[in-house]
This record gives C-alpha cells, sequence and structure tokens, in this order.
C-alpha cells in the first residue's frame, strides 16, 4: 500500500468516525419547557391572597348546556344421456340434469379495466331526526343494516288540488325555477330487525340464560403497537444495503409528515366501513377475520391489483376468500374517488393494513 | 484493505438505515359495516337458435328468481344495462358494470337441440374484475329446464356467498283446502320455491306431517285412514306406500328418519302416556326410548345420529330437551318463558329450530344446540312446524291465520330474522318438510 492509499485511508476513517461519533448523527437534545418567572413585593403578594368576599349563591339553578354527545362512528362436457322416464305415476316426473365436472368454456382473456368508476362516496348514515332524551329508540325492519340508524325520507310532497291560474310570461311571470330532486341517504337501521322484534307489546319474553361466551376480541391496540414496536431489522439491513449499493438512488422518499390523527384514521375507517357489506357472507365467513393489505396512490385511490389478503383468522380458506372478496369491494368501491387522506402525510398511508372483523356483524 | 473499508461503509449505512425504514403500513381496524342485499345483474342468457330463445329466458328468470328470493340480492333491472351481453364468449366490460354497481354478474347461454337442452353460465366479480369459478355447463332434456335453472342459481348462490347450495330441493307438504271445520288435505310435493305442485294421496283421509328420508326418496308421514293414527312410508318415485308395524291400542305419530335413513323415531301413545320409540325398518322391531310418565314427542336426530332432540312437558311445561341416541338421561335445553315444542336439529348441527309460543303468540325460533342464544324469528298468531332448508340457512314452516275462514300458508325465514316471505301454492299448505339437495 503506497503512501498516498494509507493518507487517503486514515482521512476516510477520520472523516466517518467524525461523522458517526462526531455529531451528524446525534441526536437533537430533548425538548424542554421554559416557564417565564416575574418576581412580585411581598405587599403584591400579600394582596394576592387576600381574603375576597363570597360570591352570591342564587336560590334558583342555572339551567346547564347539554355536553354535546359524541357521535357513534358512526370442460367440454360429456352429455351423459341421463332420462328419468318416469311411470305413470302422480309423482313429479321431471327430467335428471347432470352436473358436468369440469368448466366446459374457454375463458375468454377478461377485458380488465382498472380504472375506478366514478362513484359517489356515501355521506356516513347518520340519523337526522332528533331522540328524544331517555327514550329508548325502536328499531326499525329496514332492508340496509348500517352502523348508524337512517330515517326513511319524508313522503313525496303531493301537488296542490287548487289550481293556480296560469300567468303569461308578458306579463312580467317570474322565470320558473327549475325543479331539483330531493335526495335523502338510504333508510337503514343499525339491527336485524325480527318480526318477533317489532312490537314491545308482544315482544317474547327472552331467555335469561345468559348467552354463550364470546371469544375475546383482537386487541387492536396491543396488536399494532407490538407490530410497531416490532424492530424492523431485515427490512433496514434490506433498505440500507440496497441504499449503500446506489439500488434506489433515484427514487424520491415520499414525504411521511407527522402522523395520521385519530379523526384522520377514522375518517378512512368510517369510509371503508359504508362500503363492508357483509349481508351476502355465509355464516362462517361472517366469523371469519381477515387482514387486508393494499398500497395507495397519491390521490387517494387504492392500487386495484396491491390489494391482498395477508391473514386469516375463525374460519376455512373459503371461509377466507369470501371475507376477502367483502374487504376488497369494500376498498374498491368506496375508494373509488379517492380517500380523504391528507396528501402532505402520504408516506404514513401509502400502504395500509386493513383488519376486518365481522364478529359484532354477526350479532346485529 | 478494500474489504474493510467495504465493511465500514456498510456498517455506516446500517447505523444511518433506521432513518429511513420508516414506512410501516397504516393500520386500521374495520369491525363496523353494513347489511344489505348485493345488487348484482343478470342478462338475459344469450340464445344458439330461436329454438332456445323462450328457454333462455325462463332459465334467465327463474336464476334471478332464486337469487333475490334469498334476500342477500337486489337484481339490477335491465333497463339500467349499458352494454348488452349479445354473445357468451365475448369478453365482459367491466366499467359498464361498475358503473351500474353491479358487483356480480352472471352471464350464459342455452344450446337447444332436439330434446336435448344445455345451460353454460360464468359468474363474474365485477369490482376485481375476474371470474369465480371457472364456467360450467348442465345438460338435460328440455322438460328439465328448470331444475337446471336451480343449478345454475346454486353454483352462483354458492361462490358468492360460500354457503352451501339449496335451490335444487323440493318441499313436502300438507295442502289444505275448504273451510277450517270441513278442510280436506292432501299430502303433495313441489319445487322449494312453490312451482310444480304434484299430488301424492287424495283427499279422502286426513295426512300429517309429511318427513323426507335422508336421501329424499322417500316419506314418512301419519295418516287417520283407519280411524287412529299410524305412521306410512310412501315411495316418492313409484308412490307405493306401507304402514310401520303398531301395537294393537296404540297410536303412533310424529315420525322422523335416522340420518342413515334405516331407522325411524316416532311417539307412541298408550294408556294416556306418550313416549318415544325408534323402529329398524327392515325388521319392524322397536326399541322404547324413554318410560317418563310425561309427554315425550317430536323427536328429531342429529346430524351425526348421536342425539336426539325432543318435546316433554316433564317439567310441567313443554320445553326442549336433548338425550343420547339410544336413550338415557335427557338434558333440559329451553329455559325461556313460555312453551317449546317441534325441534328439529339444523343439518349444519349448530342450531335447533323450534316453535314457541308465548303470551298467546306463536313464534318460530332457533337456539344453539346448549340452549343459548335463544333468536325469536317470527310472531303471528300461530307460527308452527319449521324445516331446515338443505344448507341449514333458511327455515320454512307453516302460519295459520285467525278466524273460521283462517288460512294456513307457507312461509320461509332467513336464520338472521331477515326476508320472511310465504311460499305461494295453490292452495293453503301446512307441515312443510324440504328435500335433501337432489342429486
Amino acid at each position: 500500500m503506497d503512501t498516498g492509499t494509507k493518507i487517503s485511508a486514515i482521512a476516510h476513517v477520520t472523516l466517518i468516525g467524525w461523522a458517526l461519533i462526531g455529531g451528524t448523527f446525534r441526536s437533537e437534545p430533548l425538548p424542554f419547557e421554559v416557564q417565564d418567572v416575574s418576581v412580585i413585593s411581598a405587599e403584591e403578594y400579600a394582596a394576592l391572597f387576600a381574603p375576597k368576599p363570597a360570591p352570591e349563591v342564587s336560590d334558583t339553578p342555572a339551567t346547564l348546556d347539554e355536553p354535546p354527545k359524541q357521535e357513534d362512528e358512526a370442460a367440454v362436457p360429456e352429455q351423459t344421456e341421463v332420462e328419468q322416464p318416469r311411470p305413470e305415476t302422480i309423482a313429479p316426473s321431471e327430467p335428471e340434469t347432470e352436473e358436468l365436472p369440469e368448466a366446459v368454456v374457454e375463458t375468454p382473456d377478461p377485458d380488465v379495466v382498472e380504472e375506478v368508476p366514478a362513484l359517489d362516496q356515501p355521506e356516513p348514515d347518520i340519523a337526522a331526526l332528533p331522540v328524544p332524551p331517555g327514550a329508548k329508540p325502536k328499531p326499525r325492519p329496514a332492508e340496509k343494516v348500517a352502523p348508524q340508524p337512517v330515517a326513511p325520507p319524508p313522503p313525496e310532497v303531493k301537488p296542490d288540488d287548487v289550481e293556480t291560474p296560469p300567468v303569461s310570461t308578458e306579463q312580467g311571470a317570474e322565470t320558473p325555477r327549475e325543479e331539483q330532486e330531493q335526495t335523502a341517504p338510504e333508510e337503514a337501521t343499525d339491527q336485524i330487525v325480527t318480526e318477533a322484534e317489532q312490537s314491545n307489546e308482544l315482544a317474547p319474553d327472552r331467555s335469561p340464560r345468559p348467552p354463550a361466551q364470546r371469544p375475546r376480541r383482537p386487541e387492536p391496540a396491543q396488536t399494532a403497537e407490538a407490530e410497531e414496536a416490532k424492530p424492523a431489522t431485515d427490512d433496514a439491513v434490506r433498505d440500507a444495503l440496497a441504499e449503500a449499493l446506489g439500488e434506489a438512488q433515484n427514487e424520491q422518499p415520499a414525504p411521511s409528515g407527522p402522523p395520521l390523527t385519530g379523526g384522520e384514521k377514522d375518517a378512512l375507517r368510517i369510509a371503508v366501513s359504508n362500503c363492508w357489506n357483509v349481508g351476502s357472507l355465509s355464516t362462517e365467513a361472517l366469523k371469519t377475520t381477515v387482514v387486508v393489505a393494499v398500497a395507495m396512490n397519491r390521490d387517494g385511490t387504492p392500487v386495484i391489483d396491491s390489494i391482498r389478503m395477508v391473514d386469516s383468522s375463525g374460519g376455512s380458506s373459503g371461509a377466507a376468500q369470501q371475507a376477502f372478496g367483502a374487504a376488497r369491494r369494500a376498498i374498491i368501491r368506496c375508494g373509488a374517488k379517492g380517500y380523504n387522506l391528507p396528501a402532505d402525510k402520504y408516506g404514513q398511508w401509502q400502504n395500509i393494513e386493513m383488519t376486518f372483523n365481522p364478529e359484532r356483524m354477526r350479532i346485529k | 484493505m478494500m474489504k474493510f473499508l467495504t465493511s465500514l461503509f456498510l456498517g455506516a449505512a446500517l447505523l444511518a438505515a433506521p432513518v429511513h425504514a420508516q414506512n410501516q403500513p397504516l393500520r386500521i381496524i374495520i369491525d363496523e359495516g353494513v347489511i344489505e342485499p348485493m345488487p348484482f345483474a343478470v342478462p338475459d342468457f344469450v340464445p344458439d337458435s330461436p329454438a332456445a330463445a323462450d328457454y333462455a329466458r325462463e332459465i334467465t328468470r327463474v336464476v334471478a328468481s332464486d337469487l333475490t328470493g334469498t334476500g342477500l340480492f337486489r337484481e339490477i333491472p335491465s333497463d339500467a344495462f349499458i352494454s348488452p351481453v349479445s354473445s357468451f364468449e365475448a369478453s365482459v366490460q367491466f366499467a359498464d358494470w361498475k358503473a351500474i354497481n353491479a358487483q356480480a354478474l352472471v352471464t350464459g347461454a342455452v344450446n337447444v337441440s332436439g330434446n336435448r337442452l344445455s345451460v353454460r353460465f360464468r359468474v363474474w366479480d365485477v369490482f376485481s374484475g375476474a371470474e369465480l369459478g371457472d364456467g360450467l355447463q348442465f345438460a338435460g332434456t328440455v322438460d328439465g329446464w328448470r331444475r337446471m335453472a336451480h343449478k345454475v342459481a346454486d353454483q352462483v348462490y354458492s361462490r358468492i356467498t360460500g354457503e352451501g347450495p339449496y335451490f335444487d330441493s323440493r318441499v313436502a307438504f300438507v295442502s289444505e283446502s275448504g273451510p277450517k271445520d270441513q278442510r280436506r288435505k292432501r299430502l303433495a310435493i313441489m319445487d322449494y320455491d312453490g312451482a310444480n305442485v304434484q299430488y301424492l294421496t287424495d283427499s279422502s283421509s286426513i295426512v300429517l306431517a309429511p318427513r323426507f328420508s335422508p336421501t329424499g326418496d322417500r316419506l314418512l308421514y301419519t295418516s287417520y285412514e283407519t280411524g287412529s293414527p299410524r305412521i306410512y312410508v310412501l315411495d316418492v318415485n313409484s308412490v307405493k306406500r306401507q304402514v310401520l308395524p303398531t301395537q294393537e291400542g296404540t297410536m303412533s305419530f310424529a315420525p322422523r328418519f335416522s340420518p342413515d335413513g334405516k331407522t325411524v323415531l316416532y311417539s307412541l301413545a298408550q294408556g294416556g302416556n306418550t313416549d318415544l320409540w325408534r323402529m329398524d325398518i327392515s325388521t319392524g322391531n322397536s326399541v322404547r326410548l324413554t318410560s317418563a310418565p310425561s309427554i315425550e314427542t317430536a323427536p328429531s336426530y342429529s346430524p351425526d345420529g348421536s342425539q336426539i332432540v325432543f318435546e316433554s312437558d316433564r317439567s310441567g311445561t313443554p320445553q326442549l330437551y336433548i338425550m343420547p341416541a339410544n336413550g338415557g338421561e335427557a338434558t333440559r335445553i329451553s329455559f325461556g318463558k313460555g312453551r317449546y315444542g317441534t325441534p328439529v336439529w339444523s343439518p349444519r348441527g349448530d342450531l335447533i329450530a323450534f316453535t314457541k309460543q308465548s303470551k298467546g303468540r306463536f313464534h318460530i325460533g332457533v337456539m344453539r344446540i346448549d340452549g343459548s342464544e335463544e333468536r325469536l324469528l317470527t310472531a303471528s298468531f300461530l307460527d308452527e312446524g319449521p324445516t331446515w332448508s338443505p344448507n341449514g340457512r333458511v327455515i320454512m314452516f307453516t302460519r295459520e291465520t285467525q278466524g273460521a275462514s283462517g288460512r294456513s300458508t307457507l312461509y320461509s325465514v332467513d336464520i338472521s330474522g331477515r326476508n320472511l316471505r310465504p311460499v305461494r301454492t295453490p292452495d293453503g299448505g301446512s307441515d312443510p318438510s324440504w328435500s335433501p339437495l337432489l342429486n
């Protein structure tokens, strides 16, 4: 090794050592709060704590404002001849049909359109009618069962029986305003209302026996924390090596920004919930929790091809596939116009894992 | 030296790596959703020839009717379709179906050749742009077009929901006509949806409670043609029947097959007491299963044949009990206020359907086999006699209206309590028994 190389090596080692130890990667000092302190005199102190006359107490209680209510979140077939010639009986003589074991039609190349149609993102179902305090809400039968009940829309206004004489435009009549159709959220109830439950008077007595103990719900906070607490060593090594080898030099890191607030997460959760229809799921699929991963575009729309099931529990693989199908439809449908997510925090929601747990829906 | 420098550089990179490895996925939990019928589209199946046009249209209508009849699906009317399906082989324009919010799409074609008819179809998940399962074809004679339609609907239903099929099945029931005090009853059989009603007996004597065998080829029923109730076995295809042997001076009723179809459970009344008995059909030998002084009746096997649920008033009021199939100690499972009866074990084995009388009203309900999670699904003047669909998802029962002109009608309801609807029959109907899925 020549002298130049030695000098260069020593210089590099010194430089890197300085960078590691000397301060480049040194963490910032912990923040601390500073409070202003002012010095006051003894007289001022005495005046400050001097006894004061008691406030007047009115005999009439004041009306307290009601605390704001927190709204809930919301095969080419082998055509075997199967004839069923029934003799002269009065029993039904139906010809048998035979199920052929294999697919018989070649699959045409589906024209997969990755564009998500422009669907109106439904508003959260929030009851518009005030509920008198203390009154127990009476469940109503409705075709849709949603987290929040929605009252049926008011009946359409009937035309007035009184005829209005026509007014000619020559008399300076005002231009009639264009009629607008009134829209209302689809009627929904927050639980399945059976016939037996529609009338309180006729409602049967409940079994006094306690229901069977349900399985414990997953503890989201712990799970999330535990996942987050896992050292991302593998990823870190891979990323570091990739960066060290210059593989990702051209990639521009996404702005991560601060973590999403609880409200931002809730908005996303509610948006997906509004499209998560479990009405056509089998009873087994309704016992199956699936974890679905999805990559997001910067405009808030999901990357459809990226949607995949990363985990499932509680049911068979078939049930998990059914549950995954419902979850995927929910993500795509309500994300068609893009979820309302803060663009400056894209790095925080670039990849999302959604856990779809139907337990609460199963007992509706 | 180079190795040293490389190691040093990589080490520095490793130390710096956590700074960049911060993009963990955002995790959220969705535990609230909606329950509503899934919108689907089923354009008229494409006829391969003019002779197939009528069949194609009718088969399409039956498929749509089966699916919407479950209450789990909502058909999108054809008026809303953007692109017609004129060829079965043509690729699907998913964007057009997404635009009208069709979440599932069924396409099909019908071919008629002489007396032969074939139906081929595909099911599409519109929002994922993929086919659900493979294309399939059913073939048979033209007379069997309705069964083929049910089979297509069964496949669609199972692929989307994950539930077992049940459309291609039949229901035996008692057809009732005339006023209440002169009611004529005939044993009848029909498609599950009320079509193709055929009568198996005449109305010369009272018939009660038909019960299908596990293979669906035989029926047990009770007839009063000798003056007292006796149990008959009827071959559904030949309509030949035989009476089960019984003891003199006794009445036998409420029969039900065992899961293997070799034995029959029934109630036998003798000397003012009613107990449960089991008869070997091939030998006619009977074994007594209960010997309590109370009334035990309406037995029903568990799907594995190991247990029997039945009704007994040994506690003072009719309640539900479970005991081993060979008899033995019974365990009470119903504890609610009211009178429980006619228990029937679900084909899945997880639930028991029953009739309950409480506060002057009758209910059809379900409970778990340990009696927990009782849930009443209906309420009316008189609901009774539940029977399970082959997949254990739907219950059919009898509803009778009040008064001298009251009429018995068959109804069905989803086990969630939704989708309560009458089953249309030419006359009144009672005592339904749902067959297993047809072969």
